[in-house]
């Protein structure tokens, strides 16, 4: 008989109100889907969590690392070191704030050794993607301080001329097993980015996540984003100890940032 | 069926005269046994030593198969034994006649985030309340202590936060065991071994089984349907007898639950297929208006229920 205790391991997202609707962040153990129109920002919230995962444990954050796999080449190197500067930036400042008293905390943290600890996989077709998978197994026990996976996105390969539908659903079905599988076992996030297509519902044209019913069921949380008026919304769609709920963010040059919020601090948990 | 050669091990009397004696019938395996003549083998047994090994083995067979019983049988087992227990939700408990039955297999059907993994949560603090046992086999990491902490705290009225508050939903969590399971395989070995279990155990009174969940079945069948022959539909109809067994001979209740596909018109239909359709005992259809907290469950297929009895405003994601 064992008692499943949870050990919460949040991943920030850097944007308080989205950490508050995620009851802190993105957790480990599970598999979280983030879909939303091409221009919102999954990949932008996939690099900041890429980034955040390494925060060091004295600033609440995991000291891990990660990996990021890119089917879409839409991984800018630049962009990342922008984003990273941002983060020590803002570690720099928390601790200048909580730590006057005492000597200053210096931030040991480098942009460069940020960019170091992100493991970069491109993946150029569907079997790759695949083949991928199954390798990280092996991957991760080697390099046992990963502890988020991002997958940027992981319908590309499947939508254009998959000739076998039955096929497509098996091997996707078997992929979000073994997803599933690293993600308990190994104690880590798995983040999905997905694209959106329109569904014929009765009589009109809706948009929802690509790859079809059957994918839907084979993650743990789903993140949908979506544009209100001017502004980026994030939704949570389906999360087994969430609150339906939406919370406004906004993407900037340091990254993901609140969308009212003037302060550019980022709320250590 | 097994060759007669890989039994020897197991029944000392299938040595190997007996094998040449088989063979010179043309049986090669359990089933070229079971297939042939009997009385034509007793006759051609030339000595008393192959007969009576004959006579043995046809004892061992008749041994296997379940017994049989009639009908009043049937009656009283159900009285004592097929209890339903509620599931801690009015609205479903309602519709289906006081709650999930013992020694059936109910499955929830619904498309994505309509409550299915919410119900099964919620029947598993309800069970667990009550002192039941549960088996939780998680396929998606959805298991959420959190969740069941919830519910708990919701149905008793009291504040948690205290001493024996939390004792006791630390008790109600050790008795919910959840394993996770990401392969039909391993779903088929934990399931033998909780037969194992079960067959071998001296039943205490508060430790019994009484819920096996399987969230989700359909993510572990999906991967083997249609793919290389028919084995893969053979394992989702083993799986199903499996646990339909587990359910009659150890009065558990079991809940299993399955998602949706695109259908012919554009309409969602369960997945898994035809063939399981006829599997479980008690078919649900979940749905969620959209964005709202309100769930409706209707009936696809229940023994003594009409179907399409809908229940529905059953707040289950407060």
């Amino acid at each position: 008989m064992f008692n499943e205790e949870r050990f919460s391991s949040l991943i920030t997202t850097s944007c308080v109100d989205l950490d508050n609707i995620l009851g802190g962040g993105i957790n480990c153990k599970e598999v979280t889907e983030i879909g939303g129109v091409p221009g919102i920002g999954k990949t932008q919230i996939g690099i900041q969590l890429a980034v955040n995962v390494q925060i060091p444990l004295e600033y609440g954050g995991l000291g891990g690392k990660a990996i990021y796999i890119d089917t879409e080449g839409s991984f800018m190197v630049e962009r990342v070191l922008q984003i990273a500067e941002a983060c020590i930036e803002d570690m720099s400042e928390y601790s200048h704030h909580f730590h006057k008293d005492n000597q200053a905390y210096g931030v040991k943290m480098h942009p460069n050794s940020i960019l170091e600890n992100i493991f970069y996989f491109r993946v150029c077709s569907y079997t790759e993607q695949i083949a991928l998978v199954n390798y990280l197994d092996k991957f991760v026990t080697e390099h046992k301080d990963v502890k988020i996976i991002i997958i940027d996105s992981v319908t590309f390969h499947f939508r254009q001329d998959f000739d076998d539908m039955a096929l497509r659903t098996r091997l996707l079905g078997e992929m979000s097993l073994k997803l599933m599988k690293l993600a308990r076992n190994f104690c880590l996030a798995v983040v999905m980015l997905n694209q959106v297509t329109t569904k014929h519902i009765e009589g009109s044209f809706q948009l929802t996540l690509a790859l079809g019913d059957s994918w839907s069921h084979s993650c743990t949380n789903r993140i949908i984003l979506y544009w209100n008026g001017n502004e980026r919304h994030a939704y949570i769609d389906k999360s087994p100890s969430l609150k339906s709920a939406s919370a406004p963010y906004s993407v900037t040059s340091r990254g993901i940032r609140n969308s009212t919020s003037s302060s550019k601090r980022i709320k250590m948990v | 069926m097994a060759p007669l050669n890989s039994l020897e091990k197991e029944y000392p009397l299938i040595d190997a005269n007996f094998q040449t004696f088989c063979a010179s019938h043309a049986i090669y395996s359990v089933e070229d046994f079971l297939l042939h003549d009997l009385d034509a083998l007793f006759a051609s047994a030339s000595n008393p030593s192959t007969s009576h090994r004959l006579k043995q083995l046809l004892s061992i067979i008749d041994a296997l198969h379940p017994p049989l019983i009639n009908g009043l049988q049937l009656m009283e087992d159900a009285k004592q034994n097929k209890h339903v227990l509620s599931t801690g939700c009015e609205g479903i408990d309602a519709l289906l006649g006081g709650g999930l039955r013992a020694g059936q297999l109910t499955e929830l059907v619904g498309p994505s985030s309509s409550g299915k993994t919410q119900v099964c949560l919620m029947s598993a603090s309800t069970f667990a309340k009550h002192k039941g046992s549960v088996i939780y086999l998680d396929t998606g990491n959805s298991f959420s202590p959190q969740r069941i902490a919830h519910f708990v705290g919701q149905s008793s009225d009291c504040v948690s936060g205290n001493q024996a508050d939390r004792r006791s939903l630390q008790k109600v969590l050790d008795r919910i065991i959840c394993y996770p399971v990401f392969d039909v395989y391993e779903m088929f070995d934990m399931l033998h071994q909780l037969k194992i279990n079960l067959t071998s155990e001296i039943v205490k009174s508060d430790r019994h089984v009484q819920l096996l969940i399987v969230d989700s079945i359909s993510s572990l069948i999906t991967p083997i349907l249609r793919g290389n022959g028919p084995q893969g539909h053979a394992l989702m109809i083993s799986a199903g007898f499996l646990l339909k067994k587990l359910a009659h001979e150890h009065n558990i209740a079991v809940l299993v639950t399955n998602h949706v596909v695109g259908g012919e018109d554009g309409n969602s239909k369960p997945a898994l297929g035809e063939s399981w359709k006829s599997v479980p005992h008690v078919r649900l259809l979940l749905s969620r208006d959209c964005g709202g907290n309100v769930c409706n469950i209707s009936i696809i297929k229940h023994p003594a229920m009409a179907s399409g009895r809908t229940a529905s405003s059953i707040r289950l994601f407060v």
